[in-house]
């Protein structure tokens, strides 16, 4: 039983780290993905920090909802409640950040405080109560995607660096060969597709 | 009775996280030279970015490092309310080594 309950957890991970990538699949979180990857220090610590952000919004949210709003009959207001939750954590990670590894913050720059916004974040807690998650789900669900973002903003940055030297085409040279490299690990993490379907059913 | 319920729960919402933020803010301080926050105030502060920086914010931190001389980057300033207050502010206020930060027109 606690065997299951540890298998179905990490499959939880998996699934929704590779299968419906956060970025590649479900296409949240576009934007700290174009702009924040250029260079990879830059883009380890933007994923860190979405990391943190999403893992404590689950954290956050899902009792929020459960235990608050529903109860209290106002469970409409989950988006009001979330972004709340949300902005004051970003807002927490900033201070955090800029006291403790001031370049990083600078090379940051505007999408720290845009992680307020960055609709993975939203999308994660709004998804976990949407779809009748419980906690332990809903934290599997937070873990895995905020990992598969790292994952994503990561390797895509370490492409776009390789693409800085690359000799490609003068009309290509900077976003649109990254767009197209964005469509191409789309394409790429189709293929994980049907990974689990064996194993689940 | 729903509308009370939510009222007051956002707002006690609200207050559990500013007063967090509050606390986080002391706690996690950084000194920072306070003629930046100087000259930021002098600045027009509509944050627009036509001078290439995140933010007014950011525009003094370069002037007060030396990065940045010439004040008339900033587009909407106007130079009898912002550029000259902030010339004289400059002016009254050197570095440690008593060099003085330049800055023009």
């Amino acid at each position: 039983m606690v065997m299951q309950g540890i298998v179905s957890f990490l499959l939880a991970i998996v699934s929704s780290m590779l299968i419906d990538n956060v970025v590649l699949s479900r296409f949240y979180g576009i934007c700290p993905f174009l702009g924040v990857s250029k260079k990879v220090k830059s883009s380890l610590g933007m994923g860190i920090a979405v990391v943190f952000v999403i893992l404590l919004a689950t954290l956050i949210c899902w009792p929020l909802y459960h235990f608050i709003l529903v109860p209290a009959g106002i469970p409409f207001l989950d988006t009001v409640a979330y972004i709340l939750v949300i902005a004051s954590l970003v807002q927490l990670v900033g201070l955090f950040i800029k006291k403790y590894s001031p370049s990083l913050y600078k090379s940051l720059g505007i999408y720290l405080p845009l992680i307020t916004t960055n609709c993975a974040v939203l999308g994660v807690a709004q998804g976990n109560t949407d779809q009748g998650l419980d906690f332990l789900q809903a934290i599997a669900n937070g873990l895995g995607t905020s990992i598969g973002f790292l994952l994503i903003i990561v390797t895509f940055s370490c492409i776009r660096v390789r693409l800085e030297s690359a000799n490609t085409p003068k009309a290509f040279k900077g976003l649109p060969i990254a767009l197209i490299t964005a469509a191409i690990m789309a394409i790429a993490m189709m293929g994980l597709q049907g990974l689990f379907t064996g194993v689940i059913k | 009775m729903e509308i009370l319920w939510a009222i007051l729960i956002l707002l006690g919402l609200g207050l559990l996280l500013g007063l967090g933020l509050a606390i986080a803010a002391k706690v996690l301080h950084v000194k920072e030279d306070e003629r930046i926050e100087e000259v930021a105030k002098r600045l027009p502060n509509y944050n627009c970015g036509s001078c290439g920086y995140a933010g007014c914010h950011d525009m003094a931190e370069a002037i007060i490092k030396g990065e940045e001389t010439n004040l008339r980057k900033c587009k909407p300033g106007k130079e009898d309310n912002n550029f000259k207050p902030i010339l004289e502010y400059l002016d009254s206020h050197p570095n440690e080594d008593g060099s003085k930060i330049k800055a023009h027109l």
